[in-house]
C-alpha cells in the first residue's frame, strides 16, 4: 500500500501526483474502529441521566448560523461524495458539481468566518486552560463549546480550509465559464496541491464520520436538535454547561 | 545522336532482389555472436546529463554493455554526435545497451537510472532571436558557420513576424547588381512573408548497422545513398584507417539527403562492438528515424520582388531565417537565393540570411534544399505578378527563363546550358495549357478547378571523381561503380557511359558496387542530383581509357600503331583490315600477361587514394581502365524541371484532387528514361505532400515532437495523388557531358510543390498562403473567413 | 525515455467461450487486456506506454465472428468480425450501407483486414501527447497536455472538454450512433444492452475510459435496429489523406424522408468531441423540411453551436457546419 503516488512528468522525471486513494480505505476503517470503541465503552459507561428537553427554549444557535451549517455540510457531502466515488468506479459527469459545490462551500466559509469574527463572540470557540480541566474533572462544565466541540470545530476549520485553498487553485486549472486553464504551475507543485487536496479530504472523510457518529449519539442529539430547531432546553444547559461562562438568551 | 545504350532502358541488377525480397538490406545480414543495441534518447529537448547510474540494467541476465558518450568520437558544436551528455533535442541519443536481443535490451533501458538537469530551449527560429531569448546550445543560437549568438531588439523581431521588411541583422548576405536601380525600374513590386516547414526525410528504412571487428579491420553494414564517398567519413568517426574499413551498402531503403556521407548511428556499433568483442546490431526504431533521421530546414521569411511592366523580374530582395535544428546544417537559405537567380535571371538580388538552432531534429540537406522550399512560395508569387500584368502564367516565366547564356548566384558564373523556354513549351503542349487555363476557377459544386505550372531547379553535376573498369580474360566488362544505390539506379546507369563507349553488350556486363571489397573507385556523393552527370563523366573517362590500352595491346600483338585501331562488336580491329582483329578477351588476357599500367599494377598519379586501393585490388585480373574526369566544364551544370497540374479544391472540406499531372524535364540527354520518370513522378509525390500534407509539429511548452510515425506526419499516399503521372523531357544534349547528360532528382519534387501550391492558389482567386503545407483546415480557415489558427510565421506549428 | 519497439514479455491466454474470456479478463482485471485485431493494442505494447501483465486474445471463440439477421429484421454483428467483412457484407451494404461506407473508411486496407468492429468501437484516443506515454489526466495523471497555452491540439476537441479534450477516433462509432445500434456486453455477471449513444463516455464522465466496458467486460456483438435499415444515408469523413488517416471531422446521417420532406434524422459527426456527437438541434430543426441545399443552408451553423475550439483546432467549427450541408444536399 503506497501512502503517496508519483508519476512522470513531461521529460519523464518522478513527480509527485498525489494522495494514494489506497488510504480512502485506511481512513474507513479506522473511522469505523474508533466509533465502535467508542460505542462499546459507552454501553459499558454508567451513563448520567439524561436531562429533560421540556421546560424554557434557550437559544443556541441562530438560523442564519443554522442555514449556514446546513449549506456547508451539504456542500461537504456533495464534494466528498463527487470527490471520491469517480475514484472508487462510480461513474458519473461529477467534476462541474463538484466545483460548483466547492464554490458555494467557499462562499459559505467566508460568512461564517466573517459573522463569527464581527458580529459573534468568537471567544466562544477558544480554546483556554479552562477547557482541559473538562475531561477530568466532572465539576468543570463547558460555556457554548465543550472541548471536544471546539476540537472537532478547529479540526474541521483546519481541513476544510486546506481543501478550499487547494480547490481554489486546481479549480484554476480546468476550463470554466470564465477562464480557460492555464498552465500556471509547474508538475511537481501540481503534484503537492493534489496531495494536499487529496490528504485534507481524507481527514475531512475521517471527521466527517465522527461528526456525523456524536451528532446521531443519544445523549448528544439534543446538539443535533439544536442545529435544526435552534434551542436547547433549561434542563439541558444547566446539565451541560456552566451557566457562568455561557448563559444564552431564550429563543422566541 | 544514335547510341547503343545510353537514353534505353534496362534492369538494374538490383531489381531482382528487391522485387523477390531476396535483397540483403544491413538489418539482414548476421553474424555469429551478434549481440543488439538499442539507443536511449534524450526526453529533454535541451540538458545536461548528470548521472547514468546503469548498474541495475548491467546485473540483468543477457546484458552486455553500455557505450556512452566518453566512449566515442568526440565533435565539437554544432557537429552531431555519436552519444551525447548535452543532448540538444528530444530524442537526441545519450547511451546505448546491448543485449542478448532487442527485446531485453529495452527491458535494460528501463533500468538505468538517468539523472538529466534541463537547459533553455527553443523550438521557434524566431522566439530565439527575441531580445532575451533562450538558445538551442550552450555556445549561441545561430551558426553561420561558426556558433555564435545573435539577439534582435523587439521592434525587429515584431517587424519580422508582421510580415514588414525586415530590420534585424543577418550574419550573412550576398547580392549581385544594383538592387535600388531594380526596384526603381520595376513597375510591379510584390512583397511578402512567408514560413515553409522543415519536415522529416522519413527514410522507410530506419538505419540499421552491423559492426564487427576481424583481423583488425571495422566490418560495417550500414544504409548509405553514397558508396566510395562515405569510406574517409566512416573511417575517421571511427578512428581507423580508410583500408582497415570494410563497409557494406548494397542496398539503402532511403536516404532523401539523410544518410548522404557517413551519420553517427553508422558508427555507433562499431565502437560499441570494439568495447564488447562481440558484433553488434542497431536497428534503430521508426520513432528514433524520426530523431536521428534529419529534417528539412525550414524558412521563416521575406521577400520583395520587383517587375518591369513586360513581366521581367527587375529585382528580387529575399530574407531567410533559416531553422536550422539542433546541429550544424544550413546551406539552404543560399541555395534558395541561387535558385531564384537562375531561374528568373533578375537583373539586381540580395540574399540575406539568419541561420539559426532550435532544440528540434537535426535539419540535413533535403530533396532541393533551400531550391524547393523557395519554389513553394515564389512560384505563386510569379503567378500574383502575372496576374497584376495580365500576363499569362506560362508567359511570365518562358520571359524570365534561363537559357544557354544564363547566370546565377551572387557570382553570376555561367552554366553548361540550360533549355528552360523548351521545357516551358513542351510542357504547355502536352498539357494543352492555352485551353486548360481557361478551367481556372470554374465551380462545379462546392469544388473549384486550379491550374498551375511550377519550376524547379537543382545545381546537378560535379567533376573530378574517377571510374574504373577492366575487362577480364573471360571477355567480360566489369563496370566497378563507387556510387551508392539510393535508388534511382544511376549507380548501374552511369556505368553505361562506359558500356557505350567500349561499344560492348550489356548483357556481358557485370556491375561491381556495394561494398569496398568490390574494389570500387573513388566517387562523389549521391546526392544534389549530381551522380549522373559526374559519373557518366567518370566512367566514360575510365572507358576511354581502357580503350587507349586495347589499342596500344593491339598494336603490339597485331602490328601497327595504336590509332590503326578502332573497336565494336567487343572486339580491337585494324581500320584498314577488319579481319586483323583481337577479342576483348584476348586483349584482357595478353594486358594480364604485360602488366603495368595495363593490367593496374601501376595507375595514374591523380586518383584518389580509395580508387587505388581499388586498384590494388583487382591488379593482375585483366585489362583495367581508370582515369580521373578531367574532362572541362564551363559553369554550374543546371537541373530544371516543370511541372503542370491540374486540381480541384472543395471549399467545403478544404481538401484537393489533383486532376492531372505533367513533369518536364530539362536534364540533357535522358541517361535512363524508367529511372527518369521515377525521379519525375517520384518528386511529385514528394512534391504534393511538401505543398499539402506533410507536417512537422513541436509543443513549444515542452519542444516534444508530435510527429514520430507516418500516420502522423502524413506522407503522401496512393490515394493523394493522381493515379497517372504522364512526363517528357527536353532531351537537347548537355556540351559538357560525354553523353551529353545531366542530373535531375531534386527539381522533380520542386516543379511539383510549386504547381501544387501556384493551383491551390489560382482555385482561391490568387490567394497566397505563402507557407507550406497548406492542409485542408488552413483552407477550411480561409473560406471560412475566420482567419487562420496558427500565430504569424509560426513555425514547427503544422 | 526511449523509443520503444518490442513488446516486453507478458502471458497470453486464447479461450474459445466467451464464459471463459469474461472470466479470465475478471480475474485479471486491470492487469489483463483484450485482444481483438490488435491494431490499437500493439502500438501501445510496443511503445511501451501500456503495461498490462496477460492479454485475453479472443480471436479462436467462434460466435463473436460473423454476421446474421435478427428476428426483427435487424442485423447482428459479432464483435469480432473484421472491419473488411463488415464493409464488404452484402447485407449491411443493402440494408445498413451507412456502417459499411464508414468501416471501408477506416485507416487502410491492411488494418482493415485486421481490426475488428468490436475493436474499432472499444480503441482509445490518438491524442499525440496520451500516445506518447505521458502521464495526462488519461493516463491516470493530473494534468491534460493538449488544452494548454500552447499546446497543439489540431486535432482535438470543440465540444465536451473535461480537462481531457481528446477525440474519439473511431469510424465506425459515428455511423452505429446514428443507426441506434445496440452493443451487447458480457461479463461474469450475465449480458447487458447499451445503446450505442450510451457506449461512449466523455471525460466529465470517466476521464480514463472512452467506453462503458470495465476490465472484466466483453464486448461480443453489436445489432443493429431494423427501424433504421435501408434509410436514406450520409457518410463522409474528412481527413488530411485519403487513407491511412483519422478523420479530422466525420459525419455520419440517416434520414428517413416521407413525400419529399425529412420525417426522421439521425446526424452524428466524429472527431469533434470525446463521443461521437449527436446533433440534437440540427435533427429537431431538419424535420419537416425536404432534403435539400436550403434546408442545409439554413440549420448548418446549428452543428457547430457552442464549439469551444482550442488553439489550432478552430477550422473544426466550420467543417462541421460543411458536412452537415453536404449531408442534406446528398
Ligand atoms: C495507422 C493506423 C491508422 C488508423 N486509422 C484509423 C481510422 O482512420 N479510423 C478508425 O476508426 N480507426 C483507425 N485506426 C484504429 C484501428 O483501425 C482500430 O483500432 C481497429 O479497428 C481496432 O480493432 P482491433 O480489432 O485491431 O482492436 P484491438 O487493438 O485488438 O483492440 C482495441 C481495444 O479494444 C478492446 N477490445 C477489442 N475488442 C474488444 C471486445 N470484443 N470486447 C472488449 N474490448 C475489446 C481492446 O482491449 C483494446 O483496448 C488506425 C490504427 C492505426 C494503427
Ligand atoms: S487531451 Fe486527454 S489524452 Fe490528450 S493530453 Fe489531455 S488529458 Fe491526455
Amino acid at each position: 500500500m503506497d501512502i503517496v503516488e508519483f508519476r512522470e512528468d513531461v521529460w519523464g522525471r518522478e513527480v509527485l501526483l498525489g494522495v494514494s486513494w489506497d488510504l480512502l480505505w485506511v481512513v474507513l476503517t479506522l473511522s469505523a474502529v474508533a466509533i465502535m470503541v467508542h460505542i462499546v465503552v459507552m454501553t459499558f459507561l454508567k451513563s448520567p441521566p439524561r436531562p429533560s428537553a421540556a421546560g424554557l427554549h434557550m437559544e443556541r444557535h441562530a438560523a442564519v448560523d443554522r442555514g449556514f451549517h446546513w449549506i456547508m455540510a451539504v456542500s461537504v457531502f456533495v464534494l466528498l461524495f463527487t470527490g471520491v466515488l469517480p475514484v472508487v468506479g462510480v461513474d458519473f459527469s461529477w467534476l462541474t458539481i463538484h466545483w460548483v459545490a466547492g464554490l458555494i462551500l467557499t462562499a459559505a466559509v467566508v460568512f461564517h468566518t466573517l459573522r463569527a469574527l464581527f458580529w459573534q463572540k468568537p471567544r466562544e470557540m477558544w480554546v483556554g486552560a479552562d477547557d482541559f480541566r473538562e475531561p477530568f474533572d466532572a465539576g468543570t462544565k463547558p460555556g457554548k463549546y465543550s472541548l471536544a466541540q471546539k476540537g472537532m470545530h478547529h479540526a474541521m476549520t483546519a481541513l476544510v480550509l486546506l481543501v478550499i485553498g487547494t480547490g481554489l487553485v486546481l479549480f484554476a486549472m480546468i476550463d470554466t465559464p470564465w477562464w480557460n486553464r492555464s498552465n500556471a504551475l509547474d508538475e511537481s507543485t501540481l503534484g503537492w496541491i493534489f496531495l494536499l487536496h487529496g490528504a485534507s479530504t481524507l481527514g475531512l472523510i475521517g471527521l466527517v464520520a465522527l461528526h456525523v457518529y456524536f451528532a446521531l449519539r443519544p445523549e448528544k442529539r439534543f446538539y443535533t436538535r439544536s442545529m435544526i430547531s435552534g434551542w436547547i432546553s433549561e434542563d439541558e444547559l444547566r446539565a451541560n454547561h456552566d451557566p457562568a461562562r455561557w448563559s444564552p438568551e431564550r429563543s422566541a | 545522336m544514335s547510341y547503343l545504350h545510353i537514353g534505353k532502358n534496362f534492369t538494374p541488377p538490383d531489381i531482382h532482389g528487391k522485387v523477390t525480397g531476396k535483397a540483403r538490406y544491413a538489418e539482414d545480414y548476421s553474424v555469429d555472436g551478434m549481440v543488439y543495441a538499442r539507443l536511449y534518447t534524450s526526453p529533454m529537448p535541451h540538458a545536461r546529463v548528470v548521472e547514468i547510474d546503469a548498474d541495475e540494467a548491467l546485473a540483468m541476465e543477457g546484458v552486455f554493455g553500455i557505450l556512452t558518450a566518453e566512449d566515442v568520437y568526440p565533435t565539437e558544436a554544432p557537429a552531431p554526435t555519436l552519444l551525447t551528455n548535452e543532448p540538444v533535442y528530444v530524442g537526441d541519443p545519450i547511451f546505448a545497451i546491448a543485449a542478448i536481443d532487442e527485446k531485453t535490451a529495452e527491458d535494460a533501458l528501463k533500468k538505468v537510472r538517468v539523472k538529466l538537469e534541463p537547459l533553455p530551449f527553443s523550438v521557434d527560429p524566431v522566439t530565439s532571436l527575441k531580445p532575451d531569448g533562450p538558445s538551442a546550445r550552450l555556445e549561441g543560437n545561430i551558426y553561420p558557420r561558426e556558433m555564435r549568438s545573435l539577439h534582435w531588439s523587439a521592434e525587429d523581431v515584431e517587424r519580422f513576424v508582421t510580415g514588414r521588411e525586415p530590420t534585424g541583422p543577418a550574419p550573412s548576405e550576398w547580392s549581385y547588381g544594383d538592387l535600388e536601380a531594380g526596384f526603381d525600374n520595376a513597375a510591379l513590386i510584390l512583397e511578402e512573408s512567408f514560413v515553409t516547414t522543415g519536415y522529416a526525410h522519413m527514410s522507410m528504412e530506419p538505419r540499421s548497422v552491423l559492426s564487427y571487428w576481424q583481423n583488425g579491420r571495422c566490418h560495417v553494414h550500414g544504409s548509405t545513398q553514397s558508396q566510395s564517398f562515405v569510406v574517409p567519413f566512416l573511417a575517421r568517426m571511427l578512428g581507423i584507417e580508410q583500408k582497415d574499413l570494410v563497409f557494406v551498402a548494397e542496398y539503402c531503403g532511403g536516404g532523401f539527403g539523410s544518410k548522404i556521407s557517413a551519420y553517427p548511428v553508422l558508427a555507433i556499433p562499431g565502437y560499441f562492438s570494439k568495447k564488447l568483442g562481440r558484433p553488434v546490431m542497431l536497428r534503430i526504431t521508426r520513432e528514433e528515424e524520426y530523431y536521428v533521421g534529419s529534417a528539412r530546414v525550414g524558412f521563416q521569411g521575406w521577400i520583395k520582388a520587383g517587375f518591369t511592366r513586360e513581366g521581367r523580374v527587375s529585382a528580387v530582395d529575399l530574407y531567410i531565417v533559416q531553422d536550422l535544428g539542433s546541429q550544424q546544417a544550413g546551406g539552404d537559405a543560399s541555395s534558395a537565393g541561387g535558385a531564384i537567380s537562375i531561374l528568373y535571371q533578375p537583373d539586381a538580388m540580395r540574399l540575406r540570411d539568419v541561420p539559426v538552432l532550435t532544440n528540434t531534429t537535426p535539419r540535413g540537406p533535403q530533396r532541393g534544399p533551400g531550391q524547393n522550399q523557395i519554389a513553394a512560395i515564389f512560384e505563386p508569387m510569379m503567378d500574383k505578378a502575372a496576374r497584376e500584368l495580365g500576363l499569362d502564367p506560362v508567359a511570365i516565366r518562358r520571359l524570365n527563363a534561363p537559357d544557354s547564356s544564363a547566370t546565377l548566384n551572387a557570382n553570376q558564373g555561367p552554366v553548361t546550358s540550360a533549355y528552360m523556354k523548351e521545357a516551358l513549351d513542351r510542357g504547355a503542349e502536352l498539357f494543352g495549357w492555352s485551353e486548360r487555363i481557361k478551367k481556372s476557377g470554374q465551380r462545379n459544386g462546392s469544388k473549384v478547378t486550379g491550374i498551375g505550372v511550377g519550376q524547379g531547379y537543382h545545381s546537378a553535376g560535379a567533376n573530378g571523381f574517377d571510374g574504373l573498369v577492366r575487362i577480364t580474360p573471360d571477355g567480360r566488362i566489369h563496370l566497378h561503380s563507387g556510387v551508392g544505390n539510393l535508388g534511382t539506379y544511376s549507380y548501374a546507369a552511369t556505368t553505361r557511359a562506359a558500356a557505350e563507349a567500349l561499344k560492348c553488350n550489356w548483357e556481358n556486363c557485370i556491375v561491381h558496387h556495394g561494398s569496398t571489397e568490390e574494389n570500387l573507385p573513388w566517387s562523389s556523393y549521391q546526392a544534389g542530383s549530381n551522380t549522373t552527370f559526374t559519373h557518366t563523366r567518370a566512367n566514360y573517362v575510365a572507358a576511354e581509357d581502357a580503350i587507349r590500352k586495347m589499342k596500344l595491346i593491339a598494336a603490339q600483338v597485331l602490328g601497327g600503331t595504336p590509332d590503326q585501331y578502332d573497336i565494336a562488336d567487343e572486339r580491337v580491329f585494324d581500320i584498314g583490315n577488319a579481319a586483323r582483329s583481337l577479342t576483348y578477351g584476348e586483349v584482357a588476357a595478353k594486358a594480364v600477361e604485360l602488366g603495368g599500367e595495363f593490367s593496374g599494377e601501376t595507375w595514374p598519379e591523380d586518383i584518389h587514394e580509395v580508387t587505388q586501393r581499388a586498384v590494388q585490388g583487382i591488379a593482375g585480373t585483366g585489362l583495367i581502365g581508370v582515369a580521373k574526369d578531367n574532362l572541362p566544364v564551363r559553369g554550374t551544370v543546371p537541373g530544371l524541371t516543370v511541372g503542370f497540374i491540374e486540381i480541384e479544391l472543395d471549399l467545403e472540406t478544404g481538401k484537393h484532387e489533383i486532376v492531372d499531372f505533367l513533369a518536364v524535364a530539362e536534364c540533357g540527354t535522358v541517361l535512363h528514361p524508367l529511372g527518369l520518370a521515377g525521379q519525375l513522378r517520384g518528386g511529385a509525390v514528394w512534391g504534393f505532400g511538401m505543398a499539402g500534407l506533410e507536417r512537422h509539429v513541436y509543443d513549444p511548452q515542452n519542444g516534444l515532437p508530435a510527429n514520430v510515425g507516418y500516420y502522423q506526419t502524413r506522407p503522401p499516399t496512393y490515394l493523394d495523388i493522381p493515379a497517372h503521372m504522364e512526363w517528357s523531357a527536353v532531351d537537347i544534349a548537355d556540351p559538357d557531358n560525354p553523353v551529353g547528360s545531366r542530373g535531375v532528382g531534386e527539381p522533380a519534387m520542386g516543379s511539383a510543390t510549386a504547381a501544387l501550391m501556384c493551383a491551390l492558389s489560382d482555385a482561391l482567386g490568387g490567394h497566397l498562403f505563402n507557407r507550406t503545407p497548406v492542409t485542408p483546415d488552413v483552407v477550411v480557415n480561409h473560406v471560412s473567413g475566420q482567419g487562420q489558427s496558427h500565430g504569424p510565421l509560426a513555425t514547427n506549428t503544422f | 525515455m526511449s523509443a520503444y519497439d518490442v513488446m516486453p514479455d507478458m502471458e497470453l491466454f486464447q479461450p474459445v467461450t466467451v464464459e471463459d474470456a469474461a472470466a479470465l479478463a475478471e480475474r485479471l482485471g486491470s492487469r489483463g487486456w483484450v485482444l481483438a485485431g490488435g491494431q490499437d493494442t500493439y502500438g501501445w505494447l510496443k511503445d511501451r506506454a501500456k503495461h498490462p501483465k496477460a492479454m485475453v486474445d479472443l480471436s479462436s471463440i467462434d460466435v463473436l465472428n460473423g454476421i446474421e439477421e435478427t428476428d426483427g429484421g435487424g442485423v447482428k454483428i459479432g464483435a469480432m468480425t473484421t472491419l473488411r467483412e463488415v464493409s464488404r457484407d452484402q447485407l449491411i451494404r443493402a440494408r445498413y450501407g451507412l456502417l459499411a461506407a464508414a468501416a471501408a473508411r477506416v485507416a487502410s486496407p491492411q488494418i482493415r483486414n485486421q481490426g475488428t468492429l468490436g475493436g474499432n468501437v472499444s480503441q482509445d484516443t490518438r491524442c499525440w501527447y496520451y500516445r506518447r506515454g505521458l502521464s495526462c489526466y488519461r493516463a491516470g495523471g493530473n494534468i491534460c497536455y493538449a488544452d494548454s497555452p500552447e499546446g497543439m491540439n489540431r486535432e482535438h476537441a470543440i465540444f465536451g472538454a473535461s480537462r481531457c479534450v481528446a477525440v474519439s477516433p473511431s469510424d465506425t462509432a459515428t455511423a452505429l450512433v446514428a443507426l441506434d445500434a445496440t452493443m451487447v456486453i458480457q461479463n461474469t455477471r450475465g449480458v447487458h444492452r447499451v445503446a450505442a449513444g450510451d457506449f461512449f463516455v466523455g471525460p466529465a464522465v470517466n476521464i480514463t475510459r472512452m467506453t462503458v466496458l470495465r476490465p472484466g467486460d466483453i464486448l461480443t456483438a453489436i445489432e443493429l435496429p431494423a427501424d433504421w435499415a435501408h434509410a436514406e444515408y450520409y457518410f463522409e469523413k474528412v481527413a488530411d489523406r485519403n487513407v491511412w488517416d483519422f478523420a479530422l471531422v466525420s459525419i455520419a446521417a440517416a434520414f428517413r424522408t416521407e413525400n419529399g420532406t425529412i420525417r426522421d434524422a439521425r446526424l452524428v459527426c466524429g472527431a469533434v468531441s470525446c463521443v461521437p456527437r449527436r446533433l440534437t438541434s440540427v435533427e429537431r430543426a431538419v424535420i419537416g423540411k425536404p432534403r435539400n441545399d436550403s434546408t442545409g443552408e439554413a440549420v448548418a451553423a446549428l452543428a457547430s453551436e457552442g464549439a469551444r475550439p482550442l488553439n489550432y483546432n478552430h477550422f473544426k467549427a466550420p467543417l462541421m457546419d460543411n458536412l452537415v450541408r453536404r449531408a442534406l444536399r446528398a
